[in-house]
């Protein structure tokens, strides 16, 4: 009699356990932070100073700032402006910090530091006004010296910063005024203002020392608490010299590492914003109550390259037959489910209306051709390739996708998955043979060409070197004639589609889901330059 | 006082002392015997069978995309349903079987070859020998299996080879123990003094006298390590770590799907059973082979 | 002994076991009766279901055996229908059960005091420092010195004689009815269980405890029961008094266990053991008819029919078809004769010694604490074996004997090589033999050989019989193939197996056929010299006997030389020649085992024959008791290693000076103290006087 029941007994366990794992299973593995219910702090409405009229600031009647949005981001590690890279890091820094100018979704340059602005004929000399009543948070007002010194430090070829070619073109920076700034620069350039708007030239007070950690800016939020790995917790600067913004009395930019953890929070309340997250999850988050989502189209791609300057990728004919292997329009519905735009190996996109060629694209997907362009370059047994990506986004996808179109050319793939830090951290990206590099969305493609194509630029990972090529981006970035720059940007796409050492299958959508309760919210194409100094609670 | 109900009472039916085949049918039929470990042993048998012949018995490849049929849910020509990327999920259990199983048991076959020969060398031996040895081994023993593999294959690096040698490092050690602990315990018997008397060869005595009373104990310990190291091997590939994509590695499998989870469920479901029913299996079968072959009824 | 009411009242009492899944008889149809103030004993060899019995009577079975049939009634109280609130009330105060193994029934956490008190407090009330106070009344009452100590002890620090006197002090804290002892002695010491018998018999002389004392000691039952009952396969056969069962025993079976058992004094020239033939059947082979059928010298087709109950008197009953002829003596129901058993006639042997041993020393040294390492002082030593000097001639047996610790196991061990020996020296034929096994060479193994205690592990379970008695032929010998083979016919037929068990492995032989295939292997290289290490103690009475003699004619065929160890001075007495008495790691006597038990004794010896219980209740035994524990063998007493204890202490002298070697005349007996043997002989009586008559 006893057996019988141990039996019973046993199979009871053994569903409960069944029926655990899988629960456990299902709700994802990452532990989801605590979470935190942010009081809604009313603020006192502060007896403020109406400011002068700046161009583009409009008067908002004062209103008391309350609640606190959370926003759910990757880790940072850099916090000196100069060094920031990744979206987190570069969205923290914007909340901080002011940029001198702003770019809008039209790719328009807006005021925000500089309330107005002027060009001379030869496009070399522009002179800026600041915005009055600017303070830093520790008090000190900004001059026209701050913005001087931020750029001077910016381009000091010297510290060797992420900026210095950007701006190596810049030939004198002066204070002209007490908030009048005057830049000289040795050949014009067309994209100036954009430039000037890089993700890195937010304004620091002159002199800062110790700009990883002092957190003083004139941005709309002040830093009241940094915990590394943890969150950032910023309040509003109640002194910021736009009035009415910002409209929240908080700001909370908490890290998760897992994107689907970071939904599930969302989901679960307890953060209000996610921007980062893979595309299939934010289909999950379509019909979801409470929440509003929105994609918008991006510049912004992921890249595979080949290593041009040793072997394999030496030959073009290698290059070549990896990109006849190729079927993007595949890949684009795989690995993007639809959302973006399918790509053509150019870092020139659709978004980028009045350059981009559409009637230009690559051939047509050739397996057969691609086992004879690698036969003749003596890989008729096969070619071995490593193809290294970090484990973000629809990367990881994509790496296994093209391993299963290339191996039909005869091309043996072994994928190697990386943490994003370990792929990026020493710039490892750069040296390796194969690899899969993502580029976030930047508002004019010459920025892309600079930094990546040009035979010295400073994030060239596929050692491209090319002469024509780098004529032609030469002059496309400094005519001042537009239809030049067409032209210029046309035959660029053509060369890299004959022959460029990347292959570009699509341009992303840039995804961002927000709670409900809050309004106001837009989305930018590169996520960290979203503002939320609009962004207020829902009536 | 009979040791193991491997061999019945004394009238036995035959009076010829069973080989090793009897052995094994007997084994397995007293398997059978009890509901839990029959259940355990056919689980076992299953996923042998699928892991031999899945390259045959799969429709699809492991890694092959036909993105028209991305994300189904199961049906006939999906078993198991699609994928984000396409793959039939069916096909990928079934080829992640032989993936898992190889590795998990080859592993675990190295180790219990090493673990076996150090703890009869250890345990006959004694002396500094066997402290040095132990000592050694407690060291590694304090690290949780888990860990170790992850510190083991940072160094090394990612591959299936690493993957192994990690496997064979973190049950070694647990095999030569429990084989050395029976030793010790078998050592001071009459019948291994007897020989020893008799002018008996180091190697007979290790392997002749000593080895058969330890296969028992062995035999047990072996399977528990193996439904260990199944795990351990879809650990690793859940976090990523010493197995790339697209490998059909079923902890792989799992975290792939995770973000996927909302559109394609079966994608997760199915390698996260697998693994559960393999292991719990393997677990059934070994406490099965415990009361079959190590139960005394002097307790 | 009044006799009064029916304490203990068994009726037709059956018990089964669950085994692979059927219900086997363990106990069948058994009734008995106890009255207050009687003492009964229950008497079986292993495998006859008496601990099974005494564990109903106590409601311990557990989950695999139940009552089938029957009642257990303690005076008039159905037992069996209790629940266990009831039951357990009924353990605290009416019923005590003293355990065979007191190690595992204290609990070792708690001191001694606690335990007893806890008891103490549930079952009478007491409070906690009466309790306490009782608990150190009770300890003293069973004779235990300084009490208030021990009552502070942990069970792992007092010695095995003091734990069992521990739980017979807790057993009889509640004044039972009924006490129930399970082989109290068997894991004690000779000398330590003779004190515990005593204690056993003072504490019921003058109680109305009804006592159940159940054993498979011939000689414990006959020195302390009134009433015995024999158990066999399950089934009583036989219920008399002591006297009477042990004069005139009716039963075949009980006739035959008393001839099986060697007693003191019986030397193996003199009488023959006769071994019961057949072994006990396991649980599934019981028959339907006769429980004994199967092994009787004088069974009949009747027997085929169980039997039913016989008194032959008012006083005793029987269960045999024949019990009319057996009581008057018309039919003999001695055990056949298995073979003819040699008389070995006890000279002084003309050939040389084949071993000596000179000044044979084995020391342990023990691990030394941080604190000793640090001042350095000397390792102490565990001095197991100090010196012992001792021939074997060719073609003899010399028995060794000893108590547990004495170093007699060490002796052997050292002998053989698997113990390194630390000083003296070990001679095979003139031949110094090295210290350890591994630097001896094949040809020196020939001659030497062993036969261990432990049938159970003495084979390998994993190669057939045909293989283990292979192996020394082909490794010793040289042997190959078809040779060997015959040869292994030949060993199995020499010990009495039949040549097909070549084929089965271990597991298929019974305990003492194992032992007989141990003895086999040995005599496989036909050795000089066979080292004996207590082969027959784990063996049943009834199967005891047949090994013996199987080993008495194996040594006349072979002429080889044994060395017997063991415990059991009336086995050794019977097969050896001459006989060696060793106490911490000295040896004390040596004597031809005729004159054995003639004075004038080594005052260690008396102490041992005074504690042997010997199996004749009308034996008349001088009690000589010794005092205190057997010191440990790391300390041993400075001058004669028995002064802390000996009865015959002198003085001085026996703590300062080493003994010398006395050889008594008269005897030949050699042995080592300062009395005389003229001396010893005045003031040493015989030890006891036996009236054993043979057959009937």
């Amino acid at each position: 009699m006893r057996n019988k029941h141990k039996i019973h007994r046993r199979v009871l366990v053994l569903v409960i356990l069944l029926v655990t794992a899988l629960i456990l299973i299902a709700c994802g593995g990452a532990a989801t932070p605590e979470p935190t219910q942010a009081p809604l702090e009313p603020e006192q409405t502060e007896e403020a100073q109406i400011p002068e009229e700046t161009a583009a600031a409009p008067i908002e009647p004062e209103n008391t700032r309350e609640g606190v949005l959370r926003v759910a981001m990757q880790p940072i590690v850099q916090t000196d402006p100069a060094f920031i890279s990744s979206d987190s890091e570069v969205l923290v820094a914007n909340h901080v910090y002011d940029y001198l100018v702003d770019v809008d979704p039209d790719s328009i340059a807006i005021p925000r530091l500089a309330s107005e602005w002027t060009t001379s004929d030869d496009g070399k000399i522009y002179v800026f006004n600041l915005a009055e009543g600017v303070t830093f948070h520790d008090g000190s007002p900004l001059t026209a010296e701050d913005v001087v010194w931020t750029f001077n430090r910016l381009r000091d070829p010297a510290l060797e910063l992420p900026t210095s070619s950007l701006y190596s073109n810049i030939l004198d920076i002066q204070a002209t005024g007490d908030l009048e700034v005057t830049f000289t620069l040795e050949t014009p350039n067309p994209f100036f203002l954009y430039d000037l708007s890089d993700n890195h030239a937010l304004i620091l007070k002159a002199g800062t020392e110790d700009a990883d950690t002092n957190f003083n800016g004139t941005g709309p939020f002040k830093v009241v608490e940094y915990l590394p790995e943890d969150r950032i917790v910023l309040e509003a600067n109640e002194a910021y010299f736009v009035k009415g913004q910002p409209s929240l009395a908080g700001l909370e930019i908490i890290f998760f590492n897992d994107e689907t953890a970071s939904v599930d929070a969302l989901r679960g309340g307890q953060v209000d914003v996610v921007m980062r997250m893979a595309t299939s999850l934010f289909s999950s988050l379509q019909d979801e109550p409470g929440i509003i989502t929105s994609d918008i189209p991006t510049n912004g791609f992921d890249l595979v390259r080949l290593r041009s300057d040793r072997e394999p990728g030496n030959d073009p004919r290698v290059i070549q037959a990896l990109k006849l292997a190729t079927d993007r329009d595949a890949v684009f519905e795989l690995v993007q489910q639809g959302y973006g735009a399918v790509g053509n190996d150019t870092p020139i996109g659709p978004l980028y209306s009045q350059y981009y060629a559409s009637d230009l694209e690559p051939p047509a997907r050739d397996v057969d051709a691609a086992r004879q362009l690698l036969s003749e370059a003596g890989y008729a047994d096969g070619l071995d390739l490593v193809l290294h990506t970090p484990d973000t986004g629809g990367r990881p996808d994509l790496a296994v996708v093209l391993k299963d179109q290339w191996a039909e050319a005869g091309v043996n793939v072994e994928v190697s998955v990386e943490p994003e830090s370990v792929y990026y951290g020493d710039d490892g990206w750069l040296e390796v043979d194969l690899g899969i590099t993502g580029w976030g969305s930047r508002p004019y493609p010459q920025f892309y060409l600079d930094v990546m194509l040009v035979c010295e630029a400073k994030w060239n990972e596929s050692h491209f070197c090319d002469t024509e090529f780098d004529e032609l981006a030469m002059m496309a970035g400094t005519t001042l004639n537009e239809d030049e720059r067409v032209e210029a940007y046309r035959q660029i796409q053509q060369l890299l589609i004959d022959r460029g050492p990347v292959i570009i299958p699509y341009y992303f959508a840039q995804f961002g889901a927000i709670s409900d309760q809050f309004e106001g919210f837009e989305l930018k194409a590169f996520a960290g330059r979203t503002d939320f100094r609009e962004v207020t609670l829902a009536q | 006082m009979t040791s193991g109900t491997l061999f019945s009472s004394r009238k036995s039916e035959s009076s010829a002392a069973p080989g090793w085949g009897r052995r094994f049918s007997l084994t397995l039929r007293q398997l059978y015997s009890k509901p839990a470990s029959a259940v355990g042993s056919t689980i076992v048998i299953l996923f042998l069978f699928l892991a031999l012949f899945g390259p045959i018995l799969a429709p699809y490849g492991a890694n092959e995309q036909i993105f028209s049929d991305a994300r189904r849910p199961p049906s006939s020509a999906h078993l198991l349903g699609t994928d984000n990327l396409g793959r039939d999920v069916f096909s990928r259990v079934v080829l992640g079987a032989s993936e898992i199983l190889l590795i998990a048991g080859s592993g675990t076959l190295i180790a219990v070859l090493f673990g076996t020969i150090i703890g009869l060398i250890s345990g006959y031996k004694g002396g500094w020998l066997d402290e040095t040895l132990m000592r050694f081994f407690d060291s590694l023993l304090a690290l949780p299996a888990l860990l170790l593999a992850l510190l083991l294959l940072g160094i090394m690096g990612p591959s299936k080879s690493s993957v192994l040698i990690v496997l064979v490092l973190v049950y070694t050690p647990i095999i030569a123990r429990v084989v050395r602990s029976v030793v010790l315990s078998v050592k001071t018997k009459g019948f291994v003094e007897a020989s020893r008397l008799q002018g008996e060869s180091l190697s007979w005595i290790m392997f002749r006298e000593i080895l058969p009373s330890v296969m028992p104990a062995l035999t047990v310990e072996a399977a528990l390590r193996f439904s260990y190291a199944i795990f351990l091997v879809a650990s690793l590939g859940f976090l990523g770590v010493g197995i790339q994509p697209p490998s059909p590695n079923w902890g792989l499998m799992v975290k792939e799907a995770r973000v996927h989870i909302s559109q394609t469920p079966w994608a997760l479901y199915a390698p996260a059973i697998a693994i559960s029913i393999l292991v719990i299996g393997v677990n059934l079968m070994a406490d099965g082979l415990k009361r079959v072959l190590q139960s005394t009824s002097s307790d | 002994m009044i006799k009064s009411d029916i304490i203990l009242h068994l009726i037709n009492l059956t018990i089964a076991y669950l085994q692979a899944g059927r219900w086997l008889d363990a106990v069948r149809d058994v009734s008995l009766d106890i009255r207050a103030g009687e003492t009964y004993g229950l008497v079986g060899e292993s495998g006859s279901g008496k601990t099974t019995l005494a564990l109903a009577i106590m409601g311990y079975l557990g989950g695999g055996g139940s009552v089938k049939l029957g009642e257990i009634k303690l005076d008039g109280q159905d037992l069996l229908a209790l629940n266990e609130n009831e039951l357990r009330e009924v353990w605290g105060s009416h019923i005590a059960f003293v355990p065979q193994n007191p190690q595992s029934s204290l609990n070792p956490s708690l001191r001694i005091g606690e335990q007893i008190a806890e008891t103490l407090r549930y079952h009478q009330g007491f409070d906690k420092t009466d309790a306490h106070q009782k608990a150190i009344q009770l300890l003293e009452k069973v004779h235990i010195a300084d009490a208030g100590l021990v009552a502070n002890s942990y069970p792992h620090q007092i010695s095995g004689g003091m734990q069992q006197r521990v739980m017979i002090a807790m057993a009889l804290s509640t004044e039972p009815m009924l006490l129930v002892l399970d082989e109290p002695t068997t894991n004690l010491d000779v000398t330590t269980q003779a004190v515990i018998l005593d204690l056993v018999r003072e504490l019921i002389q003058n109680r109305q405890t009804a006592v159940l004392y159940v054993t498979h000691n011939l000689g414990v039952v006959a020195q302390l029961c009134d009433r015995v009952g024999v158990l066999y396969a399950g089934e009583l056969v036989e219920e008399a008094n002591t006297d009477d069962l042990y004069h005139k025993p009716l039963h075949p079976y009980t006739r035959g266990l008393l001839d099986s058992v060697p007693r003191l004094g019986e030397v193996k020239g003199e009488i023959n053991l006769r071994a019961i033939q057949g072994q006990i059947p396991a649980l599934d082979e019981r028959a339907s008819g006769c429980v004994f059928q199967a092994r009787c010298p004088v069974g009949v087709e009747q027997c085929g029919q169980r039997p039913p109950i016989f008194h032959p008197t008012e006083n005793r009953w029987v269960r045999c078809h024949r019990w009319e002829e057996i009581y008057g003596g018309q039919i003999s129901v001695q055990q056949p004769e298995l073979q003819d058993v040699a008389q070995h006639l006890v000279e002084d042997s003309e050939q040389g010694d084949v071993l000596k041993l000179e000044r044979l020393e084995v020391y342990f040294p023990l691990h030394r604490s941080l604190n000793e390492l640090v001042r350095r002082s000397p390792a102490r030593l565990v001095r197991a074996v100090d010196g012992v000097s001792v021939n074997i001639p060719a073609g003899r047996t010399l028995g060794l004997v000893g108590e547990s610790g004495s170093g007699k196991t060490t002796i052997s061990r050292a002998i053989v090589g698997l113990v390194p020996r630390t000083g003296g020296s070990v001679q095979l034929l003139d031949f110094p033999l090295a210290p350890e096994l591994k630097d001896r060479d094949l040809e020196t193994l020939r001659h030497l050989q062993m036969v261990f205690q432990n049938p159970e592990e003495a084979l390998n379970p994993y190669l057939t019989i045909g293989e283990t008695l292979r192996r020394p032929l082909v490794t010793l010998l040289g042997y190959s193939g078809q040779v060997a083979e015959v040869k292994v016919r030949q060993l199995l037929e020499a010990v009495r197996l039949p040549a097909s068990y070549a084929n089965r492995l271990p597991d298929q032989l019974s305990g003492g056929e194992k032992q007989r295939v141990a003895i086999a292997r040995a005599f496989a290289s036909n050795p000089d010299v066979l080292i004996c290490d207590e082969p027959v103690s784990a063996l049943d009475v009834s199967v005891q006997a047949s090994i013996l003699n199987l080993l008495s004619d194996l040594q006349m065929d072979h002429d080889s030389s044994i060395l017997f160890i063991s415990h059991n001075l009336a086995v050794v007495s019977y097969l050896a020649d001459q006989v060696a008495v060793i106490y911490l790691g000295h040896i004390m006597e040596v004597a031809r085992s005729k004159v054995l038990f003639e004075p004038p004794y080594s005052p260690y010896t008396e102490a041992l024959l005074s504690a042997i219980p010997v199996t004749d209740p009308h034996a008349e035994q001088r009690l000589v008791r010794l005092e205190g524990e057997i010191p440990s063998p790391a300390d041993v007493p400075s001058g004669c290693p028995f002064h802390t204890r000996c009865p015959r202490y002198l003085g001085e002298i026996c703590v300062d000076k080493e003994p010398p070697w006395q050889t008594d005349p008269e005897t030949g007996k050699r042995y080592y103290c300062h009395i005389p043997p003229e001396d010893l002989r005045q003031i040493q009586e015989h030890i006891f006087r036996t009236d054993r008559t043979l057959n009937v």
